[in-house]
């Protein structure tokens, strides 16, 4: 490609979409160059913070003033992947900050942690706007790769490692999938490019089958049934604000992308999906309700809740009549399900004492006499996840089930707020140790760290609460940029 | 008067308890009682500033909350009609009694727990208020938290079980609701509940079977109705004494009232063909509740069983779908709210000074608690339906209008009045007379003036019921018709679409698109289909000719009209 070529593909319409991107591409860069001076260790916060603001601020930008479809029509830049991205950025400040006060022995390599940690919404983001599989494709990479690394970044834990070759493993196979079924969708079609696949349409066996690889490959990441067995040994043994941009920035991105391409799935496996979605939430359910560990809990809560938005899809491939109304709940449920989840994790990870087992139901309990406000907030995060209403949960669950009836799924919807039921009584658990049970014996909670160290996670979690609640108390605003 | 006032004033108290440091109880405890007897006038007020003659939704206050996608506009909208005026004013006059009560029975996270006892009165003071259907299923939800903290933290043994099956009975319930609710409102585009319920009369009877199907499992399950009732045993026992208060008197009467408002108001012709099943869980469940009753040994349980058994009556008479039966059914929601609730306080004292409920632990109590003795017989009475007190009025209208729908059932429900004399008398009789077998009874001191003090109210409201019940039935008249007169009309379609000539079916078809109808409060319309007529037994506690213009309404005259 020519110079010229370069600059019409690259004008200032482009340049502007992709911003966020570049702003986060070169946030890294310089945190890798301030990195360097080990005597300004101050300065390594303050790039972090930054960048995240500078591409939350172009984001934002966006959303008021979107680019449309750029490069070749191979990234779009709307409204729709600027919430995308919005959220995505908040997910990731959300674990940063939560991980400022996390690592002990780990923390002089935090600088390697922090640049992982900010190349992975470049990967959402571009995973989110993609509209060619292989751009989709370059994201994910760039999400997941640092992710492995991530997960296996306490080195002298077992656990941890465990959790990153796990990860790492699997992700291969998944992207391996993704990228054989494209390749057969490239065969069948001719083309990679969504625009172009809407117009020939797949039907071709040859490009369904490439269609049912592509579609394995993005269950791997929301993981759904039979996919999702992957999800609660990486999440428990991943450091957990790791678990916290996992849990909720990979899954969101995933489904971002799932709802571009559900053009791709045939009418007809609108049932299919469904039943998909069903038995994910009641494994997701059913294996949450016998854990004792909050964290491997959550992770089982986490494919539930992706069971949940799945259901969605099937909706919409079943004929919604308010054409995004799908887009429009799963963005909403995946807006509250980032922050409580987030928040959920995090408080976690403001807990445990440098990575030890001070995430499990015992551990909780007695909390609220300990410490009232952060009890108050897990409370607050376990009536999210639950549905209850006054919290964002809720009106995503309702929007959810809304578009499942309107479809004329209510079966289905009966049974998925049955299953959600079963969820209350794990989440209900951790409320019933932290207020109703009193604190085992000899326990001895995280004490040591000076207040200042915590401020950012504490920071982090009253955000997170007060999103919670402003999503289930105020939701206008929001519901409005969906509309 | 400001309903939005009325239903956030507990939750400014709560607020400002938070404020207050540890271990200032006396001011906790003063700002509670401060808050809900605030709360108490300002429900007075607008309970005497409610016209009872109009049946449209008074003193509106609205003010749009969020758009769901899909255009459906969402409100915050309180108001208050005749369905609900009598809950609301139960609710704001029982609750500074049962903050009262918490003196004698929680000395550890007082804060807590007066917060979380306020935080519940704005939830269902917000249950009854509400005329959006989000908002009310949003209040509906919420108001399940504090109670799940109440029992959990405060209860007794058993308290985690009692509280998780309390939360999931009951959730469970709801979710399903919460799937009717989400139907309703994409299938008509609103969420008021006045609009609701003009347009949800214009289904089908069996499209109206399913969203009452869906509202009612909810309901049932609240009451709770014979196969659901088992969590209510579970909860009342483990309960701290004012958490039973406020379960018997006023959280369960959120299922019945659900019943009322969203089961026959809003799917008449659904209730018309579902009244025999409820009818029927109702005597069951009078006559389950009171043989329950009469094996339990532990005092609690025992009034725990026969709040299931008078809870039956309301619905057995709801559910006769006459004009008796709905009045009684209404009107026994406060008795059973005051008589029960009074029965928990009761049995909280003595359990407070004796630390024990076992029915063989008493026995010639009266001698050492003279005052006790007194308070716990016109309880008992008004509870078993001694005429002159509360409880005979709403039994008798109840039984003599579910005999005119279904005499079989109403034959249950009466042996219900007996069985029930039967185990209250005999709990009664073991507890205060006989001789003082048990040393420790000795010492027992009586009550004191806190305790005579909280329940001379509720005793007052009981004479009050008992000897002028009409000041009250009055207050839900206009509503109470229009809803008989909806249920006519469902009636008189159904029997066409049976039965009936393709004209008469194309009338009541027409009568179904009838505005006049809708019309909340249009009185001269009311004045021309109610003929007086002398077929009047209830005469004696509906009194005036307008509520026999209720009991006289003919469905062929409704056809007639119609043409």
């Amino acid at each position: 490609m020519s110079a010229p070529d370069l600059a019409r593909l690259y004008d200032s319409t482009a340049l502007w979409a992709i911003s966020p991107l570049l702003a986060l591409s070169l946030g890294v860069l310089a945190l890798l160059l301030v990195g360097v001076l080990t005597h300004a260790r101050w300065a390594r916060g303050v790039v972090v913070a930054a960048t995240l603001a500078l591409a939350f601020v172009l984001q934002a930008g966006l959303l008021a003033d979107p680019a449309g479809t750029v490069l070749d029509g191979t990234y779009a830049a709307d409204r729709t992947s600027a919430l995308w991205g919005l959220l995505f950025l908040s997910g990731t400040a959300v674990a940063w900050l939560f991980s400022l006060s996390y690592y002990t022995e780990d923390r002089p390599y935090k600088v390697e942690h922090d640049a992982m940690m900010l190349t992975t919404p470049i990967g959402m983001m571009l995973m989110a706007g993609a509209q060619d599989l292989l751009v989709f494709f370059v994201g994910l990479e760039l999400l997941s790769v640092p992710l492995y690394a991530l997960c296996a970044f306490r080195r002298n834990r077992t656990r941890s490692v465990e959790s990153g070759l796990k990860y790492f493993l699997l992700g291969a196979f998944a992207a391996a999938f993704f990228v054989y079924g494209t390749s057969l969708v490239y065969t069948a079609t001719g083309t990679i490019a969504l625009e172009r696949l809407r117009e020939v349409g797949v039907s071709s066996p040859l490009a369904l089958s490439g269609v049912a690889l592509i579609a394995a490959s993005v269950f791997f990441k929301i993981s759904v049934f039979p996919f999702h067995l992957w999800v609660p040994d990486v999440y428990q043994g991943a450091p957990t604000p790791v678990t916290a941009l996992m849990a909720t920035g990979t899954k969101a991105a995933a489904f971002a992308f799932l709802l571009n391409v559900t053009f791709l799935l045939p009418a007809s496996a609108a049932m299919t999906i469904a039943m998909i979605a069903i038995v994910t939430m009641a494994l997701g359910n059913l294996g949450a309700l016998v854990q004792t560990d909050v964290k491997r809990m959550l992770a089982y809560s986490g494919i539930a809740h992706a069971g949940t938005v799945l259901l969605v899809v099937a909706a919409a491939l079943a004929g919604d009549p308010q054409p995004h109304g799908a887009l429009d709940a799963a963005l909403f449920y995946m807006a509250a399900y980032v922050f409580t989840a987030a928040g959920a994790f995090g408080l976690l990870a403001l807990l445990e004492r440098d990575g030890e087992h001070f995430t499990s139901l015992d551990s909780l309990r007695g909390l609220a006499k300990d410490r009232p406000y952060v009890a108050a907030a897990m409370t607050l995060f376990m009536l999210s996840l639950g549905g209850i209403p006054l919290t964002g949960g809720f009106l995503g669950k309702y929007l959810v089930f809304y578009t499942a009836v309107r479809a004329d799924m209510i079966g289905v919807a009966v049974v998925g707020v049955l299953l959600s039921v079963v969820a209350l009584g794990y989440y209900l658990r951790v409320i019933v140790a932290m207020y109703m049970q009193p604190a085992a014996e000899g326990l001895l909670r995280r004490g040591e760290t000076s207040p200042v160290a915590l401020v950012p996670s504490t920071f982090a979690a009253a955000a997170c609460a007060v999103l919670v609640l402003l999503l289930g108390i105020l939701p206008g605003w929001f519901l409005q940029q969906l509309g | 008067v400001s309903l939005t006032l009325l239903t956030f004033l507990p939750l400014i108290g709560a607020l400002l308890i938070l404020f207050v440091p540890r271990g200032q109880t006396p001011l906790m405890r003063l700002i509670a009682l401060g808050a809900s007897l605030v709360t108490a006038i300002v429900g007075v007020l607008a309970y005497t500033a409610f016209d009872g003659s109009q049946a449209g939704v008074q003193m509106v206050e609205s003010a749009p909350w969020f758009v769901l996608p899909g255009g459906t506009e969402v409100h915050y909208r309180l108001g208050l009609d005749g369905l609900s005026i009598l809950m609301v004013g139960l609710t704001a006059v029982l609750m500074p009694v049962v903050i009262l009560s918490t003196w004698g029975h929680v000395h550890e996270r007082v804060k807590e727990f007066l917060v979380w006892m306020l935080v519940m009165e704005t939830g269902m003071l917000g249950v009854f208020l509400s005329v959006d259907l989000v908002l009310f299923y949003v209040f509906w939800e919420v108001s399940l938290i504090p109670l799940y903290f109440l029992v959990g933290i405060w209860g007794g043994e058993r308290r985690l079980y009692a509280t998780v099956k309390f939360f999931l009975f009951t959730l469970a319930g709801s979710l399903v609701m919460m799937i009717g609710v989400i139907a309703l409102l994409g299938r008509f585009g609103t969420s008021d509940i006045v609009e609701l319920s003009n347009r949800a009369a214009g289904l089908t009877a069996s499209q109206q079977l399913w969203f009452f199907a869906a509202f009612a499992l909810a309901f049932a399950i609240k009451v709770p109705l014979i196969p659901f009732h088992t969590w209510l045993a579970d909860a009342h026992t483990e309960a701290p004494t004012s958490g039973s208060v406020v379960l018997a008197g006023v959280l369960l009467k959120m299922g019945t009232y659900g019943l009322l408002r969203f089961g026959i108001a809003m799917f008449p012709a659904a209730a018309v063909k579902a009244s025999p099943l409820f009818m029927a869980l109702g005597a069951i469940g009078i006559l389950y509740g009171a043989l329950l009753a009469m094996a339990q040994t532990d005092l609690k349980r025992l009034v725990a069983c026969s709040s299931v058994s008078h809870l039956g009556y309301v619905v057995l008479g709801m559910f006769a779908l006459t004009s008796a039966g709905l009045y009684g059914g209404v009107l026994q929601m406060v008795n059973h709210g005051l008589s029960t609730g009074l029965l928990f306080l009761l049995v909280g004292m003595v359990y407070e000074r004796r630390h024990t409920r076992a029915l063989d632990q008493f026995g010639g109590i009266a001698t050492v608690m003279p005052l006790y003795a007194v308070f716990l017989v016109v309880t008992v009475l008004s509870s078993a339906g001694l005429p002159g007190l509360n409880g005979f009025v709403g039994e008798y209208l109840i039984l003599l209008g579910a005999f005119e729908a279904s005499p079989f059932w109403a034959v249950i429900g009466v042996s219900g009045v007996i069985l029930g004399a039967v185990y209250l008398l005999m709990a009664t009789r073991r507890v205060l007379w006989g001789p003082l077998t048990h040393e420790a009874n000795r010492k027992l001191t009586d009550i004191n003036a806190r305790e005579v003090v909280l329940m001379l109210p509720m005793v007052a409201l009981v004479v009050w019921i008992g000897v002028a019940p009409n000041a009250f039935l009055h207050k839900g008249e206009a509503s109470l018709d229009l809803v008989l007169r909806r249920v006519e009309r469902a009636r008189t379609q159904l029997a066409a679409q049976a039965t009936g000539t393709p004209e008469e079916v194309a009338a009541t078809d027409a009568l179904a698109g009838d505005e006049r109808f809708f019309l909340d409060g249009e009185r001269s319309l009311r004045d021309f289909y109610y003929h007086p007529s002398p077929v009047a037994d209830g005469r004696f506690f509906l009194g005036g000719q307008r509520s026999l213009r209720a009991i006289s309404y003919r469905s062929s005259d409704a056809v007639e009209a119609g043409r």
